[in-house]
């Protein structure tokens, strides 16, 4: 996780409403007078009004080159949130800065300029046009900010080269599998060299072997270009190996931001906790959080197996179990056939369940 | 019963009781007849000279924009005489080589062959010149249109409020009878081709507008949204993306044009004055040479497939590309041809392969109608005795001893009136109100006859089935528009064409449908229906009029032909459609719960139909009022008459109020007939 302290961040979403309806700012203007304030009250006032609040209240930093995640069910206002962050529509209320930008302001003109040079988005269903092939796909960004031709052909090749769809460059979407046309996305939205990118379930319609194979290239991408990420996905594994922050939505409400740790060891509600429900908690969880401080320490310790507060909890439970010597094993008759080390037992364990890990569920 | 207790009834079963209110308002009309006739017949001191108002409202904003107009049309004069210039002035092998290459860039082997064969028959026909002159006004007005067409769409497109006038405004104009474009325009324009010109371009770009429209909304929505963040300009993302991910579509709409453009110039033809193909058919048809005229409607129904197919191929999304070497060895050849040939060119005209033919037609003509003439007439005056007339005026009037056997007196209609209220009431008594009420229409109807309807009686009904398919807003609205027509003066000949098209209708609707049902049953049936279904929806309105004639003569009857060959093709189509799209999973739990083929077909697939097959009568009613007008050429009575005759004698006024009934009605029939549909749709959850 990046220290969010020392820089200013690289976006800053206040208050941030979005609804659906007729007269909408009005309504909700309303409502905020109604129920004092509270967003609760007033996305509830507004549902019985007939009107849709798709993001209520959403108030968040991403950190310059953090990794943010926002995951939820289906209908629970994803979308419509990086929609709004995008200015993909107006938000109903709120205040949403770039980079120190105030974007809800800008005109539309520095808009189309923001989108040339500073943000990049993937879209859950490629959003490829069908009637430009690949290399003209991926230029198309280059194209319409007024690069000519030859120029942007060659500046996008490198891109293409780096999604490892080298040698596809005149094939049309259509002759593409579903792997390959989210590539052809993720390089057309790389294409003006974005500073913030945002993602909108860019793996969910893909199959769990492709998504896998995506994803750590998508880390590998990431690593190489440092940009700040907005990602978005309702899978809870592949949001713990990604993020360095999640925010967790309900009903439009954004109900918890935290690290994958903190999400997974003190989930804020049942729900929050239904998600991490099959995940196995020792691998995410840090040493640190279930460590007690200060004056409850015991004076007499065993022996020390080398904890650090940063180990997960298995590889701090593997180390505990070294301490141990052999066991007897014995037959259903009682008599002693061998001996294991606990150490092996635990790291055995662990094994198997690094195979059985979740993630390729859907 | 108490008062109370009928109103409660009433609100459970709206139906039923709008039906026997129906029947209580007939019954009173025809009761107290004697003592008010205006119940009967609206009287004419309460007529407003509509048409004479809206003759002298319209001619006077004609006059101001004539000049426009006339600037325009000798604008047009160029290109028109330049087009027309080029494809007749053009050596027929270069045209004849052209279009085969076209045929073969768009669609290989397939269409070259089409396009090579077509023009060949047309060339072969000796009607090479009228089919040029035709084509050259088609060629003018579909880029006019396509780019009125592409205007609107796109501008509905980008602009909410407009979208909605402009969907409104193209509904209405899709219900405006053809002819009744070309009176104002006349005066507008002048005698010319400039008048089917500008009428075939308006006539044309709705279904443009309709496809553009349609197809840039239907972008995925993923799309739209990637090309707003790559930074695209509005116009960069409307140019750039939407417009060529929306090409089939759009080309749906390039195809529709065409046809439309097509058919419309050969309408145009009855202004004369432009010797076109159109012109010819009217011409030999008049002076009753059907050989000639069945050759000349074959050269427009050559034109309208090649046209057709052509096009239609374009709006296959993933065309196969073909070899271009076809393509320079059929220019090549063409080339060859013409420096072999230059010296001996035959001119066009010359040509009169198929006039044997003609003759030949005509000569088997007579001689059938010699030999089956007697059988022929028995046959229509069967019909026209028996099914027409009562249904026209009224077994009181039809029914007369020297046709029937007997004359009808008023005490047979008391008879007949009291069977029937038997007959009501002792369904009444079997819980069947709904079946009782209509059984007392029917008779209602069948006595009185359509023609001579009371109009308080066609106001309550219509309202009622307003009400029923989509409450209060639509019948009231439908209402409306009938007094609308009331007031106007045009009731009788409203009612008129109400009859035929009614006839027309329900005679479509009962064989489209059994049609329909047993392409559905069998694919066998389906695969000789289809082509003849692809045909009778190629072939311009006008040529149905050829066939009809030959064996029926001028009347009613034969333009009853007419409306039924060319309505009944969405009938059949929408009901095969919607009897092989049942969802599988229903048909496979019908099999498991023991159904036979027949109990699936009638209590799965039919009422799961339901929806589809009212949204193909819907088209087979406006294809109905469509051809309605087409056929007073030949001779019917009502608003397609009075239009036409309108057109004959410029007068703007009764053009434009006989044509704004036909909408109107055109309307009504359309909104009830969605109503009840979309009723359906959401009663089936879809
Ligand atoms: N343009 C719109 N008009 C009206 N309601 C909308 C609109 N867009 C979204 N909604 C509503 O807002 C809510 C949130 O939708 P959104 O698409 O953001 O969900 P999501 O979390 O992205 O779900 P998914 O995982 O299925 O993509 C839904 O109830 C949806 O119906
Ligand atoms: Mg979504």
């Amino acid at each position: 996780m990046t220290d969010t302290l020392s820089t200013p961040p690289a976006i800053s979403c206040k208050g941030v409403w979005q609804v659906f309806g007729q007269n909408a700012e009005q309504q909700l203007a309303e409502a905020l007078k109604q129920s004092g304030g509270a967003p609760r009250g007033a996305a509830d006032l507004l549902r019985e009004k007939g009107l849709i609040p798709a993001v209520q209240d959403a108030t968040f930093d991403v950190a310059e080159g953090e990794l943010f995640v926002i995951m939820g069910l289906s209908g629970s206002g994803k979308s419509t949130l990086i929609r709004s962050l995008s200015r993909l529509q107006e938000s109903t209320a709120g205040e949403i800065n770039i980079e120190g930008e105030d974007i809800l302001r800008a005109s539309k003109a520095r808009m189309t300029e923001l989108r040339r040079s500073t943000l990049g988005m993937v879209f859950q269903h490629f959003g490829l046009f069908p009637h430009m092939s690949v290399i003209d796909n991926v230029a198309f960004p280059l194209k319409v900010s007024g690069m000519g031709r030859s120029a942007r052909h060659e500046k996008v090749r490198e891109i293409i080269k780096m999604v490892g769809l080298a040698g596809r460059e005149d094939a049309f979407p259509r002759e593409l599998s579903g792997g390959q046309r989210q590539r052809v996305g993720i390089a057309r939205s790389l294409a003006g060299d974005c500073s913030v990118w945002f993602l909108d379930e860019p793996f969910s319609a893909l199959d769990p072997l492709i998504r896998r194979q995506l994803q750590d290239e998508f880390l590998e991408i990431r690593a190489r270009l440092n940009t700040t990420i907005v990602f978005i996905t309702h899978d809870i594994t592949e949001a713990l190996k990604l993020a360095d922050r999640i925010a967790i939505m309900k009903d439009g409400e954004i109900v918890q931001i935290g690290t994958p740790a903190e999400i997974v060891l003190n989930p804020v509600n049942d729900y929050v906790a239904e998600f991490s429900k099959d995940v196995a908690t020792g691998r995410h969880a840090r040493v640190a959080s279930v460590m007690k401080t200060g004056a409850d320490m015991p004076a007499d310790m065993a022996q020390d197996p080398g904890l650090r507060s940063d180990m997960t909890l298995e590889a701090a439970l593997a180390a505990c179990v070294s301490l141990y010597g052999p066991v007897p094993v014995r037959d259903a008759n009682g008599a002693v056939v061998g001996t294991v080390s606990p150490h092996e037992l635990s790291v055995r364990t662990l094994e198997g369940a690094d195979q059985h890990q979740p993630g390729a569920q859907e | 019963m108490s008062i109370d207790q009928l109103r409660s009834y009433a609100a459970a079963r709206p139906g039923v009781a709008a039906v026997w209110l129906t029947v209580c308002v007939g019954a009173f009309c025809l009761a107290l007849e004697a003592v008010f006739p205006w119940l009967i017949g609206w009287p004419s001191v309460l007529e407003l000279p509509a048409s004479d108002w809206i003759g002298a409202g319209v001619t006077a904003v004609l006059e101001t924009v004539k000049p426009v107009a006339r600037g325009f049309s000798y604008l047009m004069d160029f290109p028109m005489f330049w087009t027309n210039a080029l494809l007749v002035g053009t050596p027929w092998p270069i045209t004849i080589g052209c279009v085969t290459a076209l045929g073969w860039y768009i669609g290989g082997l397939r269409l070259a062959a089409l396009g090579g064969i077509g023009l060949s028959l047309v060339l072969a026909s000796g009607y090479w010149t009228e089919s040029m002159n035709t084509l050259a006004l088609v060629a003018v007005s579909v880029p006019l249109a396509l780019l009125l067409g592409g205007m609107i769409g796109i501008l509905a497109y980008e602009n909410a409020r407009v979208r909605s006038a402009v969907l409104a405004t193209l509904d209405v104009m899709q219900t405006v009878p053809t002819f009744a474009y070309l009176t104002p325009l006349l005066l507008l324009f002048g005698f010319g081709p400039v008048v089917g010109l500008v009428a075939s371009a308006i006539y044309a770009a709705p279904p443009m507008a309709r496809n553009v429209l349609l197809g840039l909304e239907r972008v995925d929505p993923d799309i739209k949204d990637a090309a707003v963040m790559s930074g695209g300009t509005r116009f960069q993302q409307l140019f750039l993306v939407e417009i060529p991910s929306a090409t089939t579509q759009i080309m749906v709409g390039v195809n529709q044009c065409l046809m439309a453009a097509l058919s419309m110039v050969i309408i145009a033809a009855v202004i004369g004055g432009f010797d076109d193909i159109g012109w010819e058919v009217l011409l030999t048809m008049r002076k009753a040479q059907f050989g000639q005229s069945f050759l000349a409607g074959l050269v427009i129904v050559v034109f309208a497939i090649v046209i057709d197919r052509m096009s239609g191929a374009l709006t296959q999304a993933r065309r196969k590309r073909h070899d271009r070497r076809g393509l320079y060895l059929i220019l090549g050849l063409t080339v060859a041809a013409m420096v072999l040939l230059w010296q001996r060119l035959p001119a066009t005209a010359d040509f009169a392969l198929f006039d044997p033919l003609a003759s030949y037609v005509d000569q088997s003509l007579g001689n059938f109608t010699a030999q089956n003439g007697a059988a022929l007439d028995a046959f229509k005056n069967v019909l026209v005795f028996f099914i027409f007339l009562p249904l026209r005026i009224g077994l009181d009037n039809a029914v007369l001893s020297f046709t029937w056997g007997f004359q009808w007196t008023p005490m047979m209609s008391f008879a007949f009136y009291a069977c029937a209220a038997v007959l009501a009431a002792s369904l009444v008594w079997c819980e069947r109100a709904l079946a009782g009420g209509l059984l007392l229409v029917a008779a209602l109807v069948l006595e009185t006859g359509i023609s001579e309807l009371p109009w308080p009686f066609v106001l309550m009904g219509v309202g009622a089935l307003g009400w029923m398919a989509g409450g209060r807003k639509l019948a009231l609205s439908v209402v409306l528009m009938l007094l609308a027509i009331l007031l106007s003066g045009l009731w009788e000949r409203a009612l008129l064409s109400l009859y035929l098209s009614g006839v027309a209708v329900v005679a479509c609707a009962g064989l489209g449908g059994a049609l329909g049902l047993l392409a559905a049953a069998s694919p066998m049936a389906w695969r000789v229906l289809r082509p003849v279904c692809d045909m009778l929806q190629t072939i311009p309105l006008f040529v149905f009029l050829i066939p009809v004639l030959m064996f029926f003569q001028i009347g009613e009857f034969s333009a009853f032909l007419a409306i039924c060959a060319y309505a009944i093709v969405p009938m059949i189509r929408y009901t095969q459609h919607g009897l092989t799209t049942t969802p599988p999973e229903l048909l496979d739990a019908a099999t498991t719960s023991g159904a036979t083929a027949w109990q699936t077909m009638w209590d799965v697939r039919v009422p799961y139909a339901v929806p589809t097959i009212l949204l193909g009568l819907n088209q087979t009613i406006l294809y109905a009022f469509a051809m309605l007008v087409i056929a007073a050429l030949i001779g019917t009575t009502g608003l397609g008459q009075s239009i036409f005759l309108a057109l004959g004698q410029a007068d703007v006024g009764l053009g434009i109020t006989a044509g704004a009934a036909m909408a109107m009605l055109a309307l009504i029939a359309d909104r009830l007939v969605q109503g009840f549909a979309e009723e359906r749709r959401k009663a089936l959850g879809l």
